[in-house]
């Protein structure tokens, strides 16, 4: 009796699973959403520095993040196009690094920018409705990088219409407001931001150095889209 | 080359040094072993107190000779100390180093003293630790010293030569217990230089006997030295003993190496060839001019060349079979083969002149140089705290920085301002170099475990190390801020501000 019990519930909970799944899925394709498909460097190193538990950092799960969804459609925007920097003569790499589609943990992958506050700036040539970014700051350690923040516009200069989709910086270190982000330890997976479909043709991440030293790295990053209408 | 060339060539090389040297001496945060050093400095600074300790931190000349630097800097209280201050000490001694091979421009001739002088002074290795608050760079000048004054000795007995050999040996054991070590290696050198070097001709032999109230004068000078020192000045004369027992506190430590435990090719590999990060740095000039200064003295057997080679590799030889290693301590051996690298530059030119390829050789040079020189500027300023950088060893991280600024800012906002209670959780690893960066707090308070702290009610800022943290937070959690702070690679420190102090500090920020 006990064991037909046991199997029937767990049979009864695979089943609501299941369904729960089918249903977040026909959902997305309700509303024209398709799951993001990335491709992941291979990981660089095994588990984190220590148990870290701060309010201002994620919870590490270990786990891999899961599926994103992103309008019908989507497309990588960033792949290839122009990356101007506060930074623009890094002493390692080359700031086209950044929009390769290389995103190697290896040595020869990255570009390092100079101590403390540095920024990246890609120009995506025409103005998209943004769905996602990830970033890859430097993923062959485990270190957080410091006041991490994403914005996108369609002025070059982002003096005008300035948005931020993602903001780590807990104490306006950056002089960029106070973000509600939590920081991050930096993995294989790249940190996902959602830009929610803002639209912009510019998009600048800024950071002030890192836990293990004062530099300022990127691998890659991708900025997904459609062309705005 | 003329004495006014040479004069003029020298001090070139000497202000080359000291731009590499002493600009921004306060950019890299205080390693532990010099914030260690600094506190131990500032008992002496206050109090006048100062003991040898015979297990740890090495011997007392570093403090002493620091005490003029602070009186003349206006910095009489510990609180009042900066990393500039402190590492001017260093600076001098690395220039010292410079100026201490014109000791030896009579016996292997001033255009390979000045070779030598432009290795040195665009060394990373040396340009990097004449920046660090730490016994090896005083310590080198004085072997170089005890060396030159030792040759004068035996080439000329004189009084000044045998005080000179005696002051210099005592100044050299009264810095590192290794001092031993290199005495042994200079004793070996002369032994085989004897056998190997030239014989002097007739009428070029060594003048005057060796008269024993010589030898006798340098010995006392030496024990005198280190008599004085070890003793803190007569007051302390367990100092004396201690200076003794050390050896085998030391002779322990050197089989024991944990974390300092690394392979035989340790050093000759960081000098050749590292790689790390995207960054890759080499002083293989200096070594492969070393070599050729080797096949220099090998072939003309000057017997200082010889001598110096023996010494060199003697010393390379010693340092590198025993299992503790710290990158500084190629430093001894190091000045070795600077004085080869001089040998061998004039070596290269000679051949060159030859083969009629002094021109290509002299620019391969100075591009060599050039990037020796562009690669101390990046240890020093840009790459000062990375780990990428070979000569940086469990160095403090930038990112430590931040956690005293923190406090600093807390302070700022809180009306016990210099007073304010802080309390430190963190093991011995964790701790330094926080009582040198909180030097200037006067309530802080330290513990191993976060159960003896006594409670934390009546501190707004606590400091922990990361397995402290995961005790605390069910503690801290909900009243205090937290933040993690990197203190170097793989080790982080959590700082907890409470809530009320905290919102002030961010409200100031706004």
């Amino acid at each position: 009796m006990t064991r037909k019990a046991i199997i029937f519930a767990l049979a009864s909970a695979f089943v609501v699973l299941i369904g729960f799944d089918t249903l977040a899925l026909s959902q997305a394709q309700d509303t024209g959403k398709e799951e993001l498909k990335l491709q992941l460097p291979k990981p660089m190193f095994i588990g984190t520095p220590r148990n870290i538990k701060t309010s201002n950092l994620e919870v590490i799960t270990g786990k891999p993040r899961g599926a994103f969804f992103v309008p019908k459609g989507t497309k990588l925007v960033s792949l290839k196009k122009p990356v101007t920097s506060s930074d623009m003569q890094p002493v390692i790499g080359e700031l086209n690094f950044v929009t390769d589609g290389e995103k190697s943990g290896e040595d020869g992958y990255f570009v390092e920018l100079g101590p403390g506050k540095q920024w990246v700036q890609i120009d995506l040539g025409a103005e998209y409705a943004l769905s996602a970014v990830l970033i890859w700051h430097y993923h062959s350690q485990a270190r957080v990088y410091r006041d991490v923040v994403v914005q996108v516009s369609n002025d070059k200069d982002f003096v005008a219409g300035v948005a931020t989709v993602f903001n780590n910086d807990h104490d306006n270190t950056a002089g960029l407001g106070i973000g509600r982000d939590k920081e991050y330890i930096e993995t294989n997976e790249g940190r996902l931001v959602d830009p929610k479909g803002v639209k912009a043709r510019y998009i600048r991440l800024s950071s002030g150095g890192n836990t293990s030293n004062d530099m300022n790295h990127y691998v890659e990053v991708e900025v997904y889209g459609n062309p705005a209408k | 080359m003329s004495k006014t060339a040479f004069r003029g060539l020298f001090l070139v090389v000497l202000c080359g040094a000291a731009w590499l040297r002493v600009p921004g001496l306060g950019l890299r945060p205080m390693h532990h072993d010099e914030a260690n050093q600094a506190v131990k400095f500032g008992l002496l600074l206050e109090k006048g107190e100062y003991r040898y300790d015979p297990v740890d931190h090495h011997g007392p000349t570093l403090y002493y000779l620091t005490l003029p630097i602070a009186w003349a800097a206006g910095k009489p209280t510990l609180a009042s100390l900066d990393e500039s201050t402190l590492r001017f000490l260093p600076v001098l001694f690395g220039l010292g180093i410079l100026l201490s091979f014109l000791f030896f421009a009579k016996d292997i001739g001033r255009p390979a003293v000045l070779a030598a002088a432009i290795c040195a002074a665009l060394s990373p290795a040396f340009a990097y630790y004449s920046r660090f608050y730490i016994q090896e760079i005083p310590f080198v000048f004085f072997i170089l010293g005890f060396i030159g004054s030792l040759w004068r000795f035996l080439e000329r007995p004189t009084w000044i030569s045998s005080l000179a050999t005696g002051v210099f040996a005592g100044l050299a054991f009264a810095t590192k217990e290794t001092s031993v070590l290199i005495f042994g290696a200079v004793a070996a050198a002369l032994v085989v230089t004897r056998f190997v070097s030239k014989r002097p001709q007739e009428g070029q032999e060594t003048k005057g006997k060796m008269p024993v109230s010589r030898i006798a004068a340098a010995l006392s000078a030496f024990l005198v030295t280190a008599g004085l020192l070890f003793s803190s000045f007569l007051t302390h004369p367990q100092g004396i003993v201690d200076s003794v027992t050390a050896f085998a506190a030391y002779i322990n430590k050197s089989g024991t190496a944990g974390f300092h435990l690394h392979p035989w090719w340790y050093y000759l590999g960081l000098l050749t060839y590292s790689k790390s990060g995207g960054l890759v740095w080499s002083e293989a000039l200096i070594l492969a001019l070393a070599c050729l200064g080797l096949l220099a003295a090998a072939r003309k057997r000057n017997p200082f060349a010889v001598f110096i080679s023996f010494y060199a590799l003697l010393t390379l030889a010693v340092f590198s079979l025993i299992p503790y290693k710290t990158p500084w301590n190629l430093l001894p051996f190091y000045a070795g083969f600077l004085l080869l690298a001089g040998i061998g530059t004039v070596f290269v030119f000679e051949y060159a002149r030859k083969v009629h390829f002094a021109v290509p050789a002299g620019i391969i040079l100075v591009l060599g140089f050039a990037h020796l020189g562009w690669e101390s500027r990046q240890a020093n300023v840009r790459y000062h705290s990375d780990p990428r950088n070979p000569y940086v060893y469990a160095q403090t991280s930038p990112d430590y920085a931040r956690l005293v600024r923190r406090i600093d800012e807390a302070a700022a906002v809180h009306p016990d301002r210099e007073r304010l209670l802080i309390k430190v959780v963190c093991g011995p690893y964790e701790t330094w170099p926080l009582p040198w960066s909180l030097r200037k707090y006067a309530r802080v308070g330290y513990w191993t475990e976060a159960a003896a702290a006594g409670g934390f009610d009546d501190a707004p800022v606590v400091v922990a190390s990361q397995d402290n943290a995961e005790k605390l937070d069910p503690l801290l959690g909900g009243k205090y801020q937290a933040e993690f702070y990197g203190l170097r690679p793989e080790v982080l420190l959590t700082l907890y501000i409470r809530n009320d102090l905290w919102e002030n500090v961010i409200r100031r920020k706004l």
